[in-house]
Order: C-alpha cells, then structure tokens, then sequence
C-alpha cells in the first residue's frame, strides 16, 4: 500500500503543503511527495526556503 | 534620483491616503519613472522610496542587510523621532513589538506566540468565530437594509475575536477600539486623541504618548491578573512566557498586548470594509460572488490586495548594499510601500480593477520574509467565516452615501462605508 500523503510546514510562517493536493500554481502537480519538491523551492507566503519546513500533524 | 516634491509630499502625506487616488498616482508615476528614488523633504530625514514588488520582497528576505529597528520603523518627521528619543532614553520607538525588533530577539519573540496564531490550532476556534460572525450578520439584517457597514460591522467583528484571544473582557472592547483608532488614526482629526488637525509636532507624540500609557496601564493589571490565574488566552501566554529563561522585558511585553490589541483586528477590519466596498460599487462583481461561493477565498485575497491596509513598513541598511541596480548606504532609510507592490503592472493584469476571481493574486500585503504577518491566517479565517454565513443571506448590496479613508500614511484603511442592501 503506498505511503499516505503527509503535510509540511513552513516554519516561519505557518503556511502548509500538502503533499495530496501539490501547489498546482507554483508548478507542483498534485501528489507531488515533499523529497520530490525542488531544492530551490521557497515557502509562496514568505519566501523562507525548504529546508526550513516541517512535518506536521494537521 | 531625488522625486520630484509634489511626488514625494504625496508618499508622506496621510491626506494623500485619505484621497486614495492621490497616493496611487504617485506611486504609479514612481513605478514607471522613478522605482527606488529618494525623497528629500524638509520635515524628514531623507528616505528611499521602494515601489516595485519585486524589490520589495528582496529587500524583505534580506533581514539582516535591511533592519526594522535601527531607526523608526514608521516614516516619522524629524522633529517627532527627536521627541521619541528625547522621551526613551535614545531609542526611536515608543513601544518594541515584533515590527520593532530584529535578530536574534525577533525570533525569540515570534516563537513565542507563533504555535498559537498555526492553522492546526486557531482551527479549534472556528466555530466560535462562526457564531459571533452570524451575530454580526444578525445585526446587520436588524438595522432594516441601511447601515455604515464599517462602524457597524467591520471594525466590531474582528475587534470582538481577537480580544476573547487576547482575553479582554466585551466590556473593555469599546476603549481597546478607540485607542486603536488614535494610535493608527493619530494624523486623522476625526480619531486622533486631541480631535484636532496636527499642527504641532511634538503635541502630537504627547497624544500616542498618552495612548500607549493608556494601554500600558491596561495590560499592567491584565500580567498580574494572568500571573495569579493563568487562563488558555493568549494574555497569559505574553504574561508568563519566557525569553532565554527570564520573563519577557516590561517594555516587550507591553508591547507585544499592544500589537495583539491594535493589529490583531485593525487590519482585518480595513480589508473587511474595503471589500465590501468595492462590491457595493461593482454590481457585476457582486453577482459573479454570489453565483459561485467558491470564489470566496479568492475575492477574500483580492480584497486584502485591494485595500492593503498597511501602507509602509521602514527598513535601514546595515551596511552598504545595491538594489536595482541602485546605491544603498548603510544607515540610509527605506519605505517599502506595499500598496504600490500590490498594484505593480508587471505582477498583477490590470491592477486597478477589483476582480473577484483574481489569480494568480501574489500580493504582498502581509508583508514577506521573516516579519511577515502572524495573524494572517487568522485574519483569512476571520473573513472567510464571515462571508460564508453573509454571502448566502445579502442579497443585494450597493452604496448609501459616499465611504471615506481616513487620513493615515501607516495603517489606513475606510472609516465609514454606507450601504443599502437586501437580505434573504
């Protein structure tokens, strides 16, 4: 079975990505799993970058 | 690159946000002629002007090239930051909250609340916030199909959520109300402490002087009360938070009610009137809303770009630096001009049109980086939640009278907005 869909954090912000539903408008399709985001990706609420999200329990 | 005068007066002047129009032509002109140019006027110290988007979020990742509170963090005149210095002992800023700050005390700070402004956690509150939305919009359906719909609806609602937040008895919120208004209102002589135009200066850092002490002595009895009965508020998390293993400074904490107190529902009742504002007078908009509720969360973003209710944030360069191309000097003084971001012809198709299906809608109203807003998902929810109970009961909506801004070149946003409307 595969993995479930998890959520991710920005850690400055608050602002949530959610594996499941991608960020379409940023080029991410939906179901897009948080190692597979690009390395240059930045939070689209603040600009902090991925290394700076967390997992979390929504 | 210094603007022209008339240009730069309109930048300054808190009339020219009063009149809208006036402000926006000038950072029109700014954005097409001049993008970082530097105002030299005779009541302030010299300040670059930043109007492009672009380099407002450059200049705002940059944290620790770009300073908040090495100067005022507010364009303050000359003789004020004088006065302001005069009466802190050398500092320029009355109170020191989280816009004041910078590392490594602003993160400390933030964190310090931040857990509780999360989506995973104001989400516990919806339903309240529901139910004091549908009171609202009772009220609204009382008052028989006219009403000012910011004195009567958008300035109390938010007001109402924040304080039980905070936890500021109802009681209390009429004064909390009030002396936000004089605090963000202190150039507009219909909300200003003295009810009169400013014509002095340095009466008038008296008069927020006096406002600050007002709160100050408030939310002194609200750390003693939350100290001896520590409650799930927000007050007692700043009443008995730690920084670095001690209590928080007594100026800090002051500070950080007052932003709670004043931010947490001034901002949100700005967008809230300025929206429905700008379908009062857009029948076409309105019935495009109506039709599709869905398209709540996007006009809720379009209204938040629309109205901006925070003019200006001021950076200082901590050390020489280069934007667009531009010298920067360490210690030369910045206003980043969010209103000016938010209608940038080169990010936002037709910027001066109200469209309530706007996107992409990358405003940068709450500001970027690390100082970006803390309650701005709150601040979405709060209005979300309203229009999700409003929207299926007005049927119609259009303007009774003519809405006015106030006068303010920091927090601004409309002062009375008039309506006739029909409900289901």
């Amino acid at each position: 079975m595969a993995e479930p869909f998890k959520v991710w954090q920005c850690s400055n912000c608050g602002f949530l990505y959610y594996e499941a539903k991608g960020l379409p408008e940023e080029g991410i399709p939906p179901g897009t799993r948080w190692a597979d985001v690009p390395e240059g990706f930045e939070c689209p609420l603040c600009g902090f970058a991925k290394r700076d999200f967390e997992m979390v329990e929504v | 690159m210094i603007i022209p005068t008339e240009v730069a007066q309109s930048v300054a002047d808190p009339k020219a946000y009063a009149d809208d129009k006036r402000a926006h032509d000038a950072f029109t002109w700014l954005r097409k002629n001049m993008p970082l140019g530097r105002a030299e006027l005779d009541l302030f110290d010299p300040f670059w002007v930043v109007s492009k988007h672009a380099d407002i979020l450059e200049i705002e990742r940059q944290n620790e090239l770009f300073h908040n509170g090495d100067r005022a963090s507010v364009l303050t005149p000359k003789e004020a930051d004088r006065k302001v210095r005069e009466m802190m002992g050398g500092s320029p800023h009355l109170v020191r909250s989280l816009v004041q700050m910078d590392n490594p005390d602003h993160m400390k700070y933030r964190r310090l609340t931040q857990a509780w402004f999360l989506p995973q956690n104001i989400k516990k509150l919806e339903n309240r916030i529901r139910e004091i939305a549908r009171s609202f919009i009772d009220r609204m359906e009382d008052k028989g199909g006219a009403c000012d719909f910011a004195r009567d609806i958008a300035f109390l609602y938010p007001l109402h959520v924040i304080m039980e937040i905070l936890g500021v008895p109802e009681v209390d919120e009429p004064m909390m109300l009030k002396l936000t208004q004089e605090l963000f209102g202190s150039a507009d002589p219909e909300l200003n402490r003295n009810k009169k135009a400013v014509d002095d200066v340095a009466a008038n850092v008296n008069a927020v002087a006096a406002t600050v002490a007002e709160f100050i002595a408030y939310f002194n009895k609200m750390t003693a009360d939350r100290r001896a009965n520590p409650r799930d508020d927000v007050a007692s998390v700043i009443a008995n938070g730690e920084i670095d293993g001690k209590p928080l400074g007594e100026l800090e904490a002051m500070s950080y009610y007052i932003i709670v107190a004043t931010a947490g529902h001034d901002t949100t009742s700005n967008t809230t009137a300025g929206g429905m504002w700008a379908l009062a007078e857009s029948p076409s908009e309105f019935a495009k809303l109506k039709a599709n509720a869905e398209l709540i969360p996007l006009y809720l973003e379009e209204s938040i770009r629309w109205v901006t209710p925070v003019k200006h944030f001021m950076r200082t360069a901590t050390a020489d630096a280069t934007v667009r191309g531009q010298k920067i000097a360490k210690g030369d003084w910045m206003m980043l001009s969010y209103p000016s971001g938010n209608r940038d012809e080169e990010v936002f198709e037709e910027p001066f049109k109200f469209k309530v299906d706007r996107s992409p809608n990358k405003h940068i109203a709450f500001g970027y980086g690390a100082h970006v807003c803390l309650g701005q998902h709150l601040g979405r929810m709060e209005m979300r939640i309203l229009w999700e109970e409003l929207l299926p009961r007005l049927k119609s909506v259009e303007l009774n009278g003519k809405p006015r801004w106030m006068e303010a070149n920091f927090v601004c946003g409309p002062k009375t907005v008039p309506i006739r409307y029909t409900m289901h």
